[in-house]
């Protein structure tokens, strides 16, 4: 799982209200490098909950990013800061581990780099 | 894609058989629809030949019946505690168990990509965002290189088949997107919604596809067309009535005794008529006896030939109205034995009934349960969901499909 799709992820458990974002139990993170895209990072900058990014980053042992979203200048002219969204996003790979609901506790599993976002019948 | 499927499963069988099978069966499915099941064990042989020559007005009511109790169901499942979230069994047993057990073999006959799906994904801007609610082995994911795909679908062999390919996935039900709104620039549901068993599930997978993607984003649907180009497919599939869809509960219901799995009607294809032993069914007196196994002794031959003649006359009749009416399938998928052996699925899926054996054809067979959309029904549910419109429809190689687009920000 990339923090890409952890941006998007959400408990959907009935009844839940704060089920985003997830918090991650990194149990083994791996990186696999991938193509620099800037015009597709700045696309993806407008989607993303910015403190969601950096914490799920932190989680997975990338500090890098800085902790206030920063504004459209930087976007437009700052390639080193493109490059480290770019790592963030993209780049890392939660193999092993867990999302954790903020509101339930409840953990969703994460195996072989697949998060398992099914719900128990009594969830539904 | 679709195409692949209706290659797999069908058969060598001269059209004539084909037509003839298909026509015993149509008529016996009436017969079944419109008749309780006591009822039926009391018909005779002799009486069979004209209780099976329905009229097209009892036809009629039967096809009613189907749609009726269908409705019923719905009512009874809306108002009943279970959510529209909760999968109901029968795709449990016969949507998600099959596709776990059949995953890599199902994968492999999934490689042509639909031109249509790939024109639509094309069609989309740069660096979109697109999202595959149900998207099987990941066919789909990554066509359009300058975009960004995340697949889920609901089961986890598939999604492991996608993850291999370095695919971004997750195990995850259309019904209910662990997704927080507006994140898609677009998504696709390709042939998926067919497998959803109630009107509301289906309703409710659409608005899932629209809630997860941006303002002004946009939506490709496609499912199984009731309307069929290669009608002869229709014979291979097995009609639910909508009454035993929910009583098909596996080895201890009536549905499973060797009388009914011996009966040709239940049969998971249309079996040829020397498949079946004639003395057997006799000796049943089973209700679902073909018209060729009426012994010569309990008719005269003239009355013999009409009544076969009027058959033929009402078995095109009973085709149309059941291809109209008829909407609720079980499709079989055939599974090597090879294969089955590599999955070891199959082995429990055999002994709980769930598949059966086919040595003639050295395969497992398995049944996917299909609610085909009839013209019109997809565009009906989706302008049901509010805050879409619908921006293109059109029928190919026989599936309906729609493209949707989310409101803008500024509109309703």
């Amino acid at each position: 799982m990339r923090l890409i799709t952890h941006n998007m992820l959400s408990c959907n458990i009935k009844g839940v209200t704060n089920g985003f974002p997830l918090r991650i139990e990194a149990g083994n993170v791996i990186e696999k490098e991938v193509d620099f895209n800037p015009d597709f990072i700045r696309h993806m900058f407008a989607k993303l909950e910015w403190k969601a990014l950096v914490e799920g980053a932190r989680s997975m042992g990338y500090a890098e990013l800085p902790e206030d979203s920063p504004d459209a200048a930087v976007l437009e002219s700052d390639e080193s800061f493109l490059k480290k969204l770019h790592h963030a996003l993209l780049e890392l790979h939660l193999e092993e581990g867990a999302l954790v609901c903020p509101e339930t506790g409840r953990k969703f599993p994460v195996n072989k780099g697949i998060p398992n976002m099914l719900l128990h019948e009594d969830e539904v | 894609m679709i195409l692949d499927v209706l290659r797999s499963i069908r058969t060598s069988s001269s059209s004539s058989t084909t037509t003839t099978t298909g026509g015993r069966i149509i008529l016996q499915s009436f017969g079944f629809y419109s008749v309780s099941t006591s009822k039926m064990r009391d018909i005779k042989v002799k009486s069979d030949s004209r209780e099976l020559i329905t009229s097209s007005d009892e036809e009629e009511e039967a096809a009613a019946q189907i749609i009726e109790s269908v409705s019923i169901r719905e009512k009874e499942i809306s108002s009943s505690s279970l959510s529209v979230k909760s999968t109901p069994e029968i795709e449990k047993k016969y949507v998600h168990r099959v596709y776990d057990a059949i995953a890599p073999h199902f994968s492999s006959t999934r490689f042509a990509k639909w031109p249509k799906v790939a024109a639509f994904l094309e069609s989309l801007p740069c660096g979109s965002v697109i999202l595959d609610a149900g998207c099987g082995n990941g066919k789909y994911l990554g066509l359009n290189p300058s975009c960004f795909f995340i697949g889920c679908d609901i089961s986890h062999p598939l999604i492991k088949i996608c993850s291999d390919k370095g695919q971004e996935v997750l195990v995850a039900d259309a019904v209910n997107l662990p997704y927080r709104e507006d994140f898609g620039d677009a998504a696709i549901s390709i042939a998926v919604l067919h497998h959803l068993s109630t009107e509301s599930r289906r309703k409710k997978a659409i608005e899932e596809l629209v809630r997860v993607v941006k303002p002004g984003g946009f939506v490709l649907i496609t499912v199984w067309a009731a309307e069929q180009e290669d009608t002869s497919l229709l014979t291979k599939w097995t009609p639910l009535s909508a009454k035993y869809v929910e009583e098909w509960v596996g080895p201890g219901s009536p549905m499973n005794s060797p009388r009914v799995r011996n009966n040709p009607f239940f049969s998971l294809e249309s079996i040829p008529e020397t498949e079946v032993s004639t003395k057997e069914q006799k000796a049943d007196n089973s209700p679902f006896i073909g018209l060729e196994s009426i012994p010569e002794s309990e008719e005269s031959t003239r009355e013999l030939k009409e009544t076969k003649a009027s058959i033929v006359e009402q078995k095109e009749e009973s085709l149309e109205a059941l291809k109209k009416s008829q909407q609720e399938y079980f499709v079989p998928w055939h599974l090597p034995y090879h294969r089955a052996e590599v999955s070891g699925a199959s082995a429990s899926a055999l002994a709980t009934g769930l598949a059966k054996k086919d040595d003639r054809k050295g395969a497992v067979v398995y049944n996917r349960y299909y609610h085909v959309f009839s013209e019109g029904e997809l565009e009906r549910l989706a302008s049901r969901v509010g805050n879409a419109m619908i921006v293109d429809r059109f029928y190919d190689k026989s599936n309906w499909c729609i493209v949707l687009q989310k409101a803008a920000l500024n509109q309703d």
